[in-house]
């Protein structure tokens, strides 16, 4: 065994069990290695994104495994499981509002980072793995919303699902192959709820574990990108570690999204519609709120007709995600200041701009449908 | 040349001692200071600044050893080893270690050529694994894909229900689903029917008789097209939302989708929005009591063409 480190006799049984278990784990250096690391220019309010979104991420981990406790994923029980969350289990309403709303703050968060990460220059070399990465993280939550959005499901959840797969199926050769294979089947049912299930509890959260795990490893490697202004005595005066002032401020950006999710579980819980059925009814679907500029993107007339779908439901999401992955290797200029990347800055208010205004549109549509 | 732990460091005017520690700035990954041990009297930490020259084992500073030993004592609390510290890349910018140290491969693997057979075996053996699973895995995920088409005659109502002509009137049903291992349940269906005058019976059939066949080529019905009912698929050809009938403030009554905004006219005709081909006419026929009857059938949305899915 190791001669290293042997308890004096007076150490106490706590600090013989954690020398017990560095001499065997390497704990100590391990902790040390988290917490010190250099933030060049300083700890910031606007760094604490990436730790929120972990943070979001394990609370729908926990609250997701919390509610499978009770929730069956049949046609003919789910809607019925779900209501009695809602109504019956004690605090399921607050448990199943809280994963409802922290998918909007994931999605809300996740544009947040990858607008920064943009915006501050920081996919530039040599991160352009790790931009890559953070991309297909970005792909794994928006399918964790869209196939847990039909799991409850209700009316919502159904029609929200037939049109995103009908969407799919609009991929040249492949897509009617791969709507029926997320279906299984040629419409929505059992096969799909269950396939939809799986993806939602088991693979995706396996990807985004190992992806995001991937994605803190590239992020240690290459180190923080740091502020794009300064000069490098001016941001190593204020460079700190990670811990503690990092730390600090990004366990307060986490407090501040728990409350707000807690807030929005308790005065805007879910209410379920009624339970799916082939037969709309009276209800207009509708995708989830930061789906609804793609929704009303696609009633625009240039999407229109069969060639026009296929820009609309295809080439526009490829294009726009192709454009976002290749773009550290088109935008090789190092300079990371925005005020400095007028194309850049341009671009990334236009989308921003487009989204806000589409979004609009689309709540000011549902009016004049009835 | 960076500076060698051991080193003696020499002042201006006189030897001081060697050196213990560096410290490296977290940065720019360059030594900043170098800690000298002061032969007996503690330790000094020294700028860089203040080095003139290093060689193998000694580096020399440019200011006189008076001025290193009004230095504040080096205080170590306020540092960490590079074993405690995350910074990529240091080890291949900091040279403090006298030499590498090498381990040698155990003596059957140092055949460069054994070892890439047996990484290559490794890899064949891993694709062989693989291999036999591809496919079984495929099929058993494939097996709901694709199902056979019902093409039995279905009651969706009765024409007693239609008050007016070249109206679309809603048409909802039960139909009874037994979905492979899950117990049969029931779920609610739709079609739009239009009891048309012989004017939009021809927008309709453009004066043919509309025949259906069954996947295998078979005549499976005619709708005549004199015969005044249209049953069309609640599906809207668009993207296959639910459509309903309107007042549209121009075009007047109409078949609207609420989703994509796609607008028919009583006929199915797309009048505006995105959707590709008109509305889905169903087989219908109507018996003496006036019970409505259709074909189910289901066509996938967004193709110019009809292609059906169930």
């Amino acid at each position: 065994m190791e001669q290293s480190s042997i308890p004096g006799a007076q150490s106490t049984a706590t600090e013989k069990v954690i020398a017990f278990l560095d001499d065997r784990v390497g704990l100590k250096q391990m902790q040390a290695k988290m917490l010190n690391e250099p933030v060049p220019g300083g700890s910031r309010w606007a760094y604490v994104f990436g730790s929120v979104l972990l943070f979001l991420f394990l609370m729908q981990a926990l609250t997701g495994i919390l509610l499978m406790f009770y929730y069956v994923p049949t046609a003919d029980h789910a809607y019925a499981s779900t209501q009695y969350i809602i109504h019956e289990v004690d605090y399921g309403w607050f448990l199943l509002g809280y994963h409802f709303w922290g998918s909007s703050a994931m999605a809300v968060c996740v544009i947040a980072h990858m607008s920064q990460v943009f915006l501050w220059g920081a996919y530039k070399k040599p991160r352009e793995l790790l931009w890559i990465v953070g991309l297909a993280l970005f792909g794994i939550v928006i399918g964790f919303g869209f196939t847990g959005y039909l799991l409850p499901w209700d009316q919502r959840a159904y029609w929200a699902t037939t049109v995103g797969v009908e969407i799919l199926d609009k991929t040249p050769v492949l897509g009617d192959f791969m709507a029926r294979f997320l279906k299984g089947g040629p419409t929505p049912g059992q096969m799909t709820l269950s396939r939809f299930f799986v993806i939602h509890v088991m693979i995706l959260p396996a990807a985004l574990m190992g992806l995001a795990g991937l994605h803190l490893f590239l992020f240690r490697v290459a180190g923080p990108a740091g502020p794009f202004r300064g000069t490098s005595d001016e941001i190593k005066a204020k460079t700190d570690y990670f811990f503690p002032r990092q730390i600090w401020k990004d366990i307060v950006g986490m407090a501040a999204v728990f409350a707000t999710i807690c807030a929005l579980a308790f005065w805007e819980p879910v209410v379920l519609l009624e339970e799916a059925t082939p037969d709309p009814g009276d209800y207009h679907p509708e995708p989830e709120w930061y789906f609804l500029f793609y929704f009303q993107l696609l009633r625009l007339k240039i999407f229109s007709g069969e060639f026009g779908q296929l820009l609309g439901a295809v080439a526009l999401p490829v294009a726009f995600m192709v454009l976002l992955v290749a773009l550290p290797f088109i935008d090789k200029d190092p300079e990371r200041n925005i005020f400095k990347r007028p194309i850049a800055l341009v671009s990334w208010i236009v989308v921003m701009v487009t989204m806000l205004l589409f979004t609009v549109a689309a709540v000011i549509n549902r009016e004049f449908l009835d | 040349m960076q500076p060698k732990l051991k080193s003696r460091v020499r002042c201006a005017d006189r030897e001081i001692g060697e050196v213990t520690k560096v410290v490296v700035d977290p940065l720019s990954h360059e030594i900043s200071h170098i800690v000298v041990s002061m032969n007996g009297s503690g330790e000094r930490q020294v700028a860089m600044g203040h080095v003139q020259s290093v060689t193998e084992s000694l580096v020399e500073l440019r200011v006189p050893s008076s001025e290193i030993l009004v230095l504040p004592p080096f205080k170590r609390d306020d540092y960490v080893t590079t074993h405690e510290v995350e910074i990529s890349h240091l080890e291949e910018k900091i040279h403090v270690t006298p030499g590498e140290v090498l381990v040698p491969y155990p003596e059957l693997e140092k055949n460069v050529k054994r070892r890439t057979f047996f990484m290559n075996f490794t890899n064949v053996i891993t694709f062989l694994i693989g291999l036999p699973l591809a496919y079984p895995i495929m099929r058993y995920l494939m097996k709901p894909m694709y199902a056979p088409f019902d093409n039995a005659w279905l009651k969706v109502g009765n024409i007693g229900k239609i008050k007016e002509d070249d109206i679309g009137v809603q048409f909802e049903y039960k139909k009874k689903v037994k979905e492979v291992y899950m117990p049969e349940y029931e779920i609610e269906k739709n079609v739009w029917v239009v009891k048309a005058t012989s004017a939009l019976l021809d927008k309709v059939y453009q004066g043919k008789d509309l025949e259906f066949r069954d996947a295998t080529g078979t005549a499976l019905w005619t709708n005549k097209k004199e015969i005044p009912f249209v049953a069309f698929s609640g599906k809207c050809p668009h993207l296959g939302c639910g459509f309903k009938w309107r007042k549209h403030k121009v075009l007047g009554r109409v078949f609207l989708c609420p989703c994509h905004l796609s607008i028919f006219d009583a006929s199915g005709k797309v009048l505006d929005g995105p959707a590709p081909r008109p509305l889905d006419v169903l087989p219908v026929r109507v018996s003496v009591g006036g019970d409505l009857e259709i074909i189910e059938m289901e066509f996938k949305a967004g193709t110019k063409s009809q292609v059906r899915i169930i």
